[in-house]
This record gives structure tokens, sequence and C-alpha cells, in this order.
């Protein structure tokens, strides 16, 4: 998309068919006969125009705002449940117009196909034009080389010919392609033309001399160089391609989710045993990868004095895995930004937190929770962890823990307060509740909340309790003892398909950029004459306009090597130098 | 102008190609997006999408497994070999399974006397929690603690097994002939056990 433009009234481009140009066979939709057929063409070519697909990407960057301002289906269905209860007349509209799945939205497909298509529709062709003007001679050497913006002069002793054989040998040497006159013409230089001066555009500004199929006579050279610049711009628009069907492709068959890991405990790959699962499109819970995880054991360190005191100094998850069911034990260590590869996905360590243990017995002393109950922490307050226990098989009533984990707890004026994160003076403060927890029916629970309206509060206050305290329960309900604690960590499971191919693409992409802005399209001329000095030798070159910079110097390079290589064959022939070289008349003009 | 006719050919063969591939790469995408939801080999049960019978041939095998049952001893699937299975993913967390429950104790009496066998598999769940959720709703046929979720992951990989609970019922031959995703009901199991037993629900009772 990029330059298409610019190419298309490049004089280097002439020899290649204007894609947009309107020719009295194909009007625009002004025009007067418009059939279905045309109005397509017409359709076509303004979806693939550039402005068109830049607008296509507005749309795309518009549309996906919609998705991070409003709560979505696949990542948030509380929040649009919320949403609807709150907004009850705007939700429903904004549920129709699919804005709370933004990217699965019919509208969302139609402006990424049509970006697609209009990416495709742009690189195909310009395919075939690249394949063209590869194949496409440069232009005959203009007849008065010092018009060129750089040009050159000289004699020489050698035959005209021989000048022109010589140059043709040094300009192939520096990687240019050539161009020279039919063999008739080197044979009789008087004959005028060779039979593909018919297909070449009469007018055509092929390189802005004035040359016309009557100056065609002598010995010359067309040299041009500089192809690569055009192979960077379509790699550019590929990679491009590319990167919207990496996307896709992760779109379609990526996963993402997370899964909270107590220390001791494993979890495998498998919807069931994730705690939030976002799969693509096309994901099965077959297709996830069969990869096990373990946490050993998790420690992170904290500054423990200063001024950076609780501020964490280094995490560090020992984890066993196993790639697939029953395969080989591995060990590795999760750090922060350093993931860990299994079976093409990547599980990162993203947050930590601890998990008090509790023992808890009914009113009929039976056993009813012996295990770790993870608590949350907020973003502040060293670790100071929120979480509820809920005892669903307690009986004959349920009961419930709402508490409070602080790792290093001080009293202050009364209130419980955490000074470290670090587990120095772990205690728990639990309410304790009795009733029902409204599990035996209804949609699925999150572990780290209790609906406790159908339950009576147990105790009055908050009871403290440190690591090995129990605590009795009021009219014989029960004990629950506090038995110690574990830490967690809490791990994202990625999988996308599409971020190698899209690295790749995108890398590519930056390739072909630099490519289309380093290289240049340049031409070399030489032109071969008899003189009363011998042979004269005329150089001219001519660079695009937009990057000609250092084309001077590698212009005056060339010239200079074309000169003593005719030097050179000269003295080969045994003819003494004795026309020194003539003043560069044009340099520099 | 001798270039406009070879002009407008390559120009249309450029225009052909273009669609063409469009048009390719839309039917590889409504082809991808119809495999993924076609199901041929499998009947609904009871008029639910969530209860399946797959059609013999195109039952897969039950992977084999061993582990550790609540009550703390060994337990091999290989034992069961011979018997229709019904094998039950259950937590005591999960608040779907404790609507089933009740169901599913009812049925594992039903069918005891005809020789078909209930077995748990506990997910992510602690030892206490999950016999007091036992004893809460009567069952008495085994469950094996799956911690590390292994269990679960080697029936995934032949049944789309996407949450817990999930209840699936083998024929003699260690094939899984019938699935219950999420909480089963009473007509849901018993149509699966009377085809794959071959005894209805009122014909086990009276045995």
């Amino acid at each position: 998309m990029t330059d298409v433009r610019v190419s298309e009234t490049d004089p280097f481009e002439s020899a290649v068919p204007e894609r947009d140009g309107r020719r009295p066979g194909n009007p625009g939709p002004a025009g007067g006969s418009f059939g279905t057929a045309d109005w397509l063409k017409w359709a076509w070519r303004q979806l693939t125009s550039m402005r068109i697909a830049l607008v296509l990407l507005f749309l795309l960057a518009l549309g996906s705002v919609p998705g991070s301002m409003l709560p979505q289906e696949g990542t948030d269905p509380a929040g649009v449940q919320q949403y609807f209860t709150s907004h009850p007349a705007l939700a429903p509209l904004l549920n129709h117009l699919g804005l709370f799945d933004v990217f699965g939205a019919p509208w969302f497909a139609a402006i990424y196909l049509l970006l697609f298509a209009s990416l495709v529709g742009c690189v195909v062709p310009r395919t075939f034009r690249l394949a063209g003007s590869a194949r496409t001679l440069p232009p005959r050497a203009p007849r008065n080389l010092a018009r060129l913006p750089a040009s050159a002069g000289y004699a020489t002793a050698v035959s005209p010919a021989q000048a022109a054989e010589v140059a043709a040998r040094v300009l192939s040497s520096h990687g240019f392609r050539l161009r020279r006159p039919a063999p008739t013409v080197l044979a009789e230089p008087t004959v005028l033309a060779e039979p593909t001066v018919l297909a070449e555009p009469t007018g055509a500004p092929d390189s802005g001399s004035g040359s016309g199929p009557g100056e065609l006579e002598g010995h010359w050279v067309s040299a041009e160089k500089g192809y690569l610049r055009e192979v960077g711009n379509l790699l550019f628009h590929l990679a491009l391609l590319g990167v919207l069907v990496s996307v896709a492709l992760g779109g379609l068959f990526g996963y993402k989710a997370d899964r909270l890991l107590v220390q001791g405990t494993s979890f495998a790959d498998t919807q069931t045993d994730l705690d939030e699962f976002y799969p693509g499109r096309l994901v099965t819970a077959a297709d996830l990868p069969p990869f096990t995880v373990t946490l050993n054991t998790f420690e992170a360190s904290y500054i423990s004095s200063g001024a950076q005191r609780g501020q964490p100094n280094s995490f560090d998850a020992q984890i066993s895995y196993t790639a697939s069911s029953g395969g080989p034990v591995r060990t590795d260590r999760l750090e922060v930004n350093r993931p860990l590869s299994v079976d093409g996905a990547k599980v990162y360590l993203i947050g930590h937190g601890y998990a008090p243990e509790f023992k808890v017995t009914d009113a009929r002393g039976q056993v009813v929770f012996d295990g770790a109950q993870p608590f949350i922490s907020g973003t502040t307050g060293n670790f100071l962890s929120q979480g509820v226990l809920k005892v669903s098989g307690a009986q004959p009533e349920q009961l419930g823990f709402s508490g409070v984990f602080v790792p290093t707890a001080v009293d202050v004026d009364g209130t419980l307060e955490s000074v470290f994160p670090a587990a120095d003076n772990p205690v728990v403060s639990l309410i304790a509740y009795a009733g029902n927890l409204g599990m035996n029916s209804g949609p699925s629970q999150s572990v780290y909340q209790m609906d406790t309206t159908g339950m009576k509060q147990l105790t009055a206050a908050p009871q403290l309790l440190r690591v090995g305290q129990s605590l009795k329960l009021p009219d014989g309900q029960g004990t629950v003892t506090f038995t110690g604690y574990q830490q967690w960590v809490s791990l994202a499971i990625t999988h996308d398909p599409g971020q190698l191919p899209a690295l790749i693409c995108g890398m590519a992409a930056l390739g072909g950029l630099l490519l289309s802005f380093v290289v240049r399209r340049r031409r070399v001329f030489v032109r071969a004459s008899t003189s009363p000095e011998g042979t004269t030798v005329h150089v001219g070159g001519l660079a695009r306009t937009d990057a000609s910079g250092s084309f001077e110097d590698e212009f005056a390079s060339l010239a200079a090597e074309l000169r003593s290589a005719h030097q050179q064959a000269a003295q080969d022939q045994g003819v003494p130098p004795s026309a020194p070289a003539a003043p560069n008349r044009h340099e520099g003009e | 102008m001798t270039r406009a006719p070879v002009t407008r050919a390559r120009r249309r063969a450029v225009v052909l190609v273009a669609a063409v591939s469009a048009g390719v790469l839309l039917i590889v995408v409504l082809v991808a997006g119809w495999a993924g939801s076609g199901k041929s080999d499998v009947t609904e049960v009871d008029g639910s999408t969530s209860a399946v019978l797959y059609a013999a041939g195109h039952r897969p095998v039950a992977p084999g497994f061993s582990g550790t049952t609540l009550a703390g001893s060994r337990l091999s699937f290989s034992s069961y070999r011979g018997r229709v299975v019904v094998l039950n993913f259950w937590g005591s967390w999960c608040v779907p399974c404790r609507a089933e429950a009740s169901t599913l104790a009812a049925v594992a009496a039903l069918y005891r006397s005809s020789g078909v066998a209930f077995l748990g598999v506990d997910v992510r769940d602690t030892t206490a929690s999950a016999l007091a959720f036992t004893r809460t709703f009567g069952i008495t046929y085994p469950s094996v603690t799956d911690p590390s979720s292994a269990i679960t992951l080697d029936f995934t990989s032949v049944v789309p097994i996407a949450g817990t609970p999930t209840t699936l019922v083998i024929d003699r031959t260690g094939h899984i002939a019938g699935a219950v995703f999420g909480s089963t009901t009473y007509p849901e199991l018993t149509t699966i056990l009377a085809k794959v037993s071959g005894k209805a629900a009122d014909e086990a009772v009276s045995r």
C-alpha cells in the first residue's frame, strides 16, 4: 500500500501498465455505459486502493475500542450481566450491535475480511507488476547523455564497438542489468530499429531525455540496478498480509487460561483443571496440549530494611512438569518474565499469595475440611489477604468463614495490619457463619466469595488465630483450627500458534520496508561514438529523485572505473595513450 | 496502442487470481468452522445436547488408570473389565455436582444388582471435603482422587470433558458408549444405561 501511487507516477515504472489509469475502454463510474462487470471492477479497484485500506485499518482500530471500554462476554461475563442490570435501556441495544462480543461480531469480521481482501487485491497485482518489471529490459540509451542528472565524458583510443564492450563488462560486474543494441546494430551502425521498437510506448518518458526510436544508432549500453527496491516493497506487503493471517491463526486456534496453584499441588492443562479458560474460535477441550505442572516450592524474598523495605527482591518457583500424561518428569523454575515453554504453550508466573490451611470439624465431630484455601491480597497492604472458606459438607448445618490472613501482623490501635509481606508473624482473623451456603443448586460459585444471605453469624467479632490455635464455634457447631499456610502462584497459560509467524512476518515487513527505503532504482548509460580525437565515451546516469543523495558518488566512481577500464583496454591493444583523457566536460552538471 | 489488449488480459488475470484466492480463503474458513462443529457419530439422548450416545464403532476406548480412593485403598480400572461402568468426574466444591449427586446415588443403587459399577473421579479436591460430600449425599461407590488431574487429562484426549461434572458410561468392552456433559438427570442416565447395559431402569430394579 505504502507507495503504490508513487511508483505509478514514476518514470521507472512506465513500461508497466498503470492499474488505475482510466482508458477509454474502462471508464470510471461517471462514464456512460457502465455494466455490472464494470461496477464490480470499479468496486474492486476501490477496495484495493491504499485509501480504502487505510480507512479499513482505522475502522479496525476504532472497532476494537468498545472491546476495551465495555465488558466482553468472552472475558468478563459477570461484568456484562452487571452492565445489563445497571443500564437496562442501553444494554440490549449495545448487545444487538454485538458490542459485548466485539471480536466475534459480524461487523468486526467484515472489517477484518475486507482489509484482508484489500491487501490481497493490492499485493497480488503488485506481484505481477514486479514480475513484469523484472522481465522488462532497461530503456535504450538516450542520444544526449549530457542532459541526464549525472554525466561524464572522455576520449579513448579503443574503437566505439570495443568501448561499448568494455563498458558492458564493467557495468555487468557491478550487478547492473544490461541492455545493448541488437547484434545487427553492432554490425551496421546505421540500422535504425529493431523489431521490439514497436512495442515501446512512443511518447513514454522512459529516460527523460527525449530520445526516440530514430536515435538508436551507435554503440551504447543501458544498465539498470536496484530491483531489490520493488522486492522489498512487495515483501513488506506480503509480510503485512502474513501478520493478519498470523493474528487470525492465534484467534482461531490459540487460547488463554489462568490457574492458581498452591505449593505442593499439581494441575493439568485441561479445561476442567483451569480457573479461567478463553479458547479461540476453533479450540475445543480436546485441543489443549496435555502437560501437567507441579509447584514444588515457591520462594519470594523481600528487601528487609531501608526505604525499599517490603519491596520484592526475587521470586523463584521451582516446578516439575510433564509434557504429556505419563511422560518423563522434568524440572524447571519460573520467574517473572521467564515463562515455561511446554507443548507449544507458555506458562507465565504472574502473581503469588498466601493460602492459609484449616482443619474444620462439624457438630458431629467429623473432619469436614482439611487443606489450604487461597486468599487474595490487594495491591497494597503487605499481602494482607482476604478469602472465604466454604465447608459445604458440614452437618447438620453448612459452615462458612470469611477471614483475613496477615503475614506479619501488628496491632495498630486495635486494627490488624501487615507490616511486611513475608510470613514472619502469620495470623488469621475469622468470622464464622452457619446455615445454607446456597451451593445445592444454581450457577457455579466463586471460591473467593460467599453468599451469607442464608447464614447466621456465629461470632460477633472477628476471632484472631495464630498457627496451631483453634476456635470453638458456639453451640457445639464444631471447631476450626488454623494449621499453617502455603504459598500459591497464579499462572497464565497462553498458546498462540500465530505468535512466531507474526514475529517472522513483522521482521520481514520491517526488512522489506528498509530495503525499499535504502535501495534505489538507478540507470547508467554509456554511449561510444567516433570523434576527431578517436572515440568519445559519454556516460550518463539517473536515480530516483527521492533518494539520489549518494548516487552522485556512485556514479562518479563508476565513471572513473569505466574510464580506467577503457585506458587499460587501449594499453592492452598496444595503442599508446596518445589521446589523454579529455576534461570531464559534463561532470557535475 | 498494441499494448492495450495485453494489459487488459493481464489485468483480468490479476483480478481473477485475487478473487479466486479470496474465495478459496473464505471456503477454507467456512469448512474449518463447519468441521469444528460436525458430529455425525453421536446421537443425542432425551433431546439434550449435553447427553450423548456414541454409535457402535465410534466408541472411544477408555484409557486405563489407577489411583487412591478416598478411603485410602488402591483401585485399578482394569479390575472393572467386563462390566458396564459409570464414571463420574466430580468435586465437592462444584455446585452442579451437588445437584446431580442424589441422582447418581439413586441410579447406582438401582443398577447395583445388574452388575453396573459406579466409580467417581474426585477432581481438585481435598479428601476431607470429598468424604463429607459422599456422607452428605449417601454415595457408597468408591471415588479415586485425581489431585494432578492426570486421569481427567487422559480421558480428555478421547472425550471432550470441559468441566465437572462429566459422566461417562463405559461398555463391557471398555469403550465409552455414552456421556453426559454437565449435571446429569435421572432420565438421561437411565436412558444411556438401558442402551448400554441392556436393562431398562424398571427391569434393573426388579432383579
